[in-house]
């Protein structure tokens, strides 16, 4: 019994030395830049007693400055983009805008006394760099979130974002392929349906 | 007891058949804007069944919840917590060796005995401090490792999503589970049902606060969530390598075709 107990106490230390560093590209610019995106809206968006209006505002400047919101828009309508006219599309892009807005005001309003740390980066296709961070929180254990950050010619943009493993834009595109397929395959019903959000949401 | 297990065994051999059968047709490019790679034929079955599991939901279990949260303190839910996950240890172990993750056997193998040990009977989790991290497994995940696809989308009354495979597992998973076997055998079924209560008590508030923000969040739901399950158990049965979703440069070409849109 003792051996197994000390052989036990062995593997242990063994399987701790195995962990993975997880350090591999920690000093792309790319990490930087999630770095320095999670400290800004740690300090801006979450202050508490900020009005809605003024919480909305920086989440949106922050949004246009630091994520491709084009291209996550257009991923996001997938197949039904081509079948939209010039004028949905616009407003598309103007409504999925205001609903992302919208979603991250009221998340960083809840959000409270979390930090937020990058734990390493990888290479993926040869203009990405995958961010994995940590997000700590008060009550539960950490959230992994990894950034997809697409570096256009010097400057750097997220496309994706996956909250433990889970692709922000593929569940907001089959979300939305969902609503689409509800009302006829048309492209009107999912801008209908963003309209209604809204409503509802400015209540 | 013999005839129940042989009349399993059918059961799950037919299921193989279908998933066999069924996982030929599920690979999908994921540039193709397609669901996220999950077969729904019964859809309007499936959301009749996910409607009346959002009114459970509602009624019933968040109500129970929110209670348990809010008068159990913290401590005391996460010693509920590591008790529930310890019990499964077995199981756990299993299904990696099934898997051939020995490594990640060897983990769980030695959080359960310190755990067990050092933690008090499983109530706490000095392994997790050691540096052993907990990883889950089960059966559907392991028939994922071997090959197997998800066959098709199922929502199951109370328990939620899951897929024709994830099914099957489940179902494999608990007739195995040697906490099910003890208290059955020496006729404390009680004991069992118990746990089954806790175990998804526990769950449920753990995941609550998330579900709640995706419903507030989606405008279908339904396709939200299933999207969610699908890229969940999809990045667990590659868990070494995640499936990286690839968001295409639209930009590129896009300049010779046509004008971008703005």
């Amino acid at each position: 019994m003792r051996a197994l107990s000390l052989t036990l106490i062995l593997a242990l230390f063994l399987f701790g030395a195995c962990l993975p560093a997880n350090a591999k590209g920690a000093d792309s610019p790319a990490v930087a830049f999630v770095q320095k995106l999670g400290d800004k809206a740690l300090t801006s968006l979450t202050a508490k007693g900020l009005p809605k209006a003024e919480r909305a505002r920086r989440v949106r400047a922050l949004l246009e400055e630091n994520f491709d919101i084009h291209t996550i828009g257009r991923f996001v309508l997938g197949t039904h983009y081509r079948e939209a006219t010039d004028a949905q599309r616009d407003e598309y892009f103007k409504l999925f805008e205001n609903m992302i807005v919208e979603t991250y005001t009221r998340r960083f309003q809840d959000y409270s006394g979390q930090a937020f740390k990058v734990t390493g980066a990888e290479p993926s296709g040869d203009q990405d760099t995958m961010v994995s961070s940590q997000i700590m929180q008060n009550d539960g254990p950490p959230v992994d979130v990894e950034w997809r950050v697409r570096n256009k010619g010097g400057q750097m943009k997220i496309v994706d974002v996956l909250v433990e493993k889970i692709s922000m834009s593929v569940t907001q595109r089959d979300d939305f392929d969902g609503v689409i397929e509800s009302g006829g395959g048309k492209v009107e019903a999912l801008l209908d349906s963003l309209r209604k959000h809204q409503v509802k949401l400015a209540k | 007891m013999k005839k129940p297990a042989s009349k399993f065994l059918i059961m799950l051999f037919c299921v193989f058949l279908v998933m066999g059968t069924a996982s030929c047709a599920h690979s999908v490019d994921p540039k193709d804007g397609a669901k996220a790679g999950i077969n729904d034929p019964f859809e309007p079955i499936n959301r009749g069944i996910f409607g009346f599991n959002n009114v459970l939901d509602k009624i019933i279990i968040d109500p129970i919840c929110r209670v348990y949260v809010a008068i159990v303190p913290d401590f005391m839910r996460s010693g509920v917590h590591n008790f529930m996950r310890n019990l499964t240890s077995p199981i756990l172990v299993g299904n990696e060796l099934l898997q051939g993750d020995f490594r990640q056997a060897g983990v769980s193998t030695a959080r359960f005995v310190i755990n067990t040990t050092a933690g008090v009977g499983g109530l706490m989790d000095p392994a997790t401090s050691a540096g052993l991290q907990y990883k889950d497994a089960d059966f559907g995940q392991t028939l994922g490792v071997w090959g197997f696809g998800p066959g098709f989308y199922i929502v199951i009354p109370v328990l939620g999503p899951s897929s024709l495979r994830d099914a099957a597992g489940t179902a494999a998973d608990s007739y195995v589970d040697p906490v099910r076997l003890w208290a059955f055998n020496t006729h404390r079924r009680w004991i069992y049902y118990t746990r089954l209560g806790v175990d998804y008590v526990d769950q449920r508030s753990r995941i609550m606060k998330a579900m709640n923000d995706l419903r507030a969040n989606s405008l279908d739901y339904y396709a939200a969530v299933r999207s969610a399950y699908a890229q969940e158990r999809r990045a667990k049965i590659q868990h070494r390598k995640p499936e990286n979703v690839d968001i295409p440069d639209y930009d590129k070409g896009a300049k010779q075709q046509q004008p971008d849109h703005p």
